[in-house]
């Protein structure tokens, strides 16, 4: 039914952006189920309201501005948070960093549960900034946040997980796997 | 002038969102300031980090499970964590010199030469190097060093291959019209068949928003991203020198 739904180039256009909502909301989220969800949720808005795109070449921005809305309603329905301030500045995870990280898997793991526990606001400028490398004023947009906000927050986000990150791999004591030839 | 340089300047530098004349004012002052240098390092590295950490989000759930892509990555211990430098490979390769006294041979004629291998004994015929600062200095060791690796080689009746990989203001080595070394470059490229040069294509995606033409020198092939690249070549066994 949805191969059916998509056809023609601008849904084309549309559903060959599943992968990167699909990435970015997984980085939100960390949650492989709600991303699949909040992604097709965010393309089934998009086609329902594709006289509202003006240029395919802003697409992208758009697709992730609804999908933004989609995420925000999502977390005010399963939370029941009134102030999305509040939400925003919410720790979504405390989960323990894995131990080491010393592979490509658990370097992965590690900087994803990094990520994780940056508060919300700031883990979506940094994801948007760096996963998609949509520029500042972007971001803004796709938020609806000043620029001056958007470049704190990944300011911050950035000291913090610089932080965890280097924390984390000076605890780690096990001997590393990889070579270096002086 | 020499005024501290703030995070939110330097995060606004390696973002893109700085203009020209910013941008190679910052440039110049980081080229002579390592401690600059080294920020500017550590918040690419974070941001390459950040790119391999979601290069691969686990498949779906609920639907198209078979659009799993079978982790061509995956079978890759460490080929990532070359590129996270200035937080990770430092850390990475504390402690790993014992390990390598068996494939010191080689390497030894290159004092600070860092490389990485996936490979027990890293193999000294199938070099990588990669260049990701217009920095000049820079630029001229990426290819002094090529070249006395192939010229080492070729003395020593060694068949190497070797390719050099551009990315990011790197990327300025391979581009036509801008490159300093371009003689040079086809000169080598002459002299050794086996020396091949890739150019990262979302670096060049990048250059191109920005309103600039990108062309590349003759020869120069492009890969989709220089992370897959080096990846790649690690797997295969090669080995990776930053210079």
């Amino acid at each position: 039914m949805i191969n059916r739904l998509f056809s023609g180039p601008l849904r084309q256009g549309i559903e060959a952006q599943r992968p990167l909502l699909y990435r970015l909301a997984y980085a939100w989220c960390h949650d492989a189920a709600l991303a699949d969800d909040l992604a097709q949720e965010a393309l089934s808005k998009a086609w329902a309201r594709r006289d509202q795109l003006r240029e395919t070449a802003a697409l992208k921005g758009w697709l992730v501005s609804i999908m933004n809305h989609c995420w925000i309603d999502h977390l005010r329905a399963r939370r029941d948070f009134e102030d999305v301030d509040a939400l925003h500045d919410t720790l979504a995870s405390n989960a323990d960093l894995p131990e080491v990280c010393c592979d490509r898997e658990q370097l992965v793991a590690c900087v994803r549960a990094a990520v994780a526990t940056l508060p919300l606001a700031q883990r979506q400028v940094l994801t948007l900034v760096d996963l998609e490398e949509f520029g500042y004023a972007e971001v803004a947009r796709i938020l609806e946040i000043p620029v001056g906000t958007v470049m704190s927050r990944l300011s911050r986000a950035r000291a913090a997980l610089k932080l965890i990150l280097e924390r984390k791999m000076r605890q780690a004591e096990r001997p590393p796997v990889l070579r270096r030839v002086k | 002038m020499n005024a501290f340089v703030s995070d939110e300047t330097l995060h606004a530098y390696v973002d893109g969102e700085l203009d020209q004349a910013e941008r190679e004012a910052l440039a110049v002052r980081i080229q002579g300031d390592p401690e600059l240098a080294q920020r500017v390092c550590a918040l690419r590295s974070l941001k390459d980090m950040l790119k391999l950490a979601y290069a691969e989000p686990p498949a779906p759930q609920r639907r198209d499970v078979a659009r799993a892509q079978g982790g061509r990555l995956q079978r890759c211990a460490l080929g990532c964590l070359v590129l996270g430098t200035g937080l990770v490979v430092g850390w990475m390769l504390r402690g790993a010199e014992p390990a390598v006294a068996t494939a010191q041979a080689p390497f030894e004629a290159m004092p600070g030469l860092q490389t990485v291998s996936l490979a027990r004994v890293p193999d000294p015929d199938r070099m990588l190097l990669h260049v990701d600062t217009a920095a000049p200095d820079r630029m001229q060791a990426t290819l002094d060093r090529a070249e006395r690796l192939l010229d080492k080689a070729e003395r020593e009746g060694r068949q190497m291959q070797m390719e050099i990989i551009a990315n990011s203001n790197g990327l300025d080595l391979l581009r036509a019209g801008r490159s300093p070394h371009a003689a040079r470059i086809a000169n080598m490229q002459a002299r050794h068949a086996n020396l091949h040069w890739v150019a990262c294509s979302q670096s060049i995606a990048r250059f191109i928003r920005e309103g600039q033409r990108v062309e590349l020198l003759p020869a120069v092939r492009t890969a989709p991203t220089a992370i897959g690249e080096i990846v790649t070549r690690l797997q295969q066994g090669w080995t990776y020198v930053r210079v």
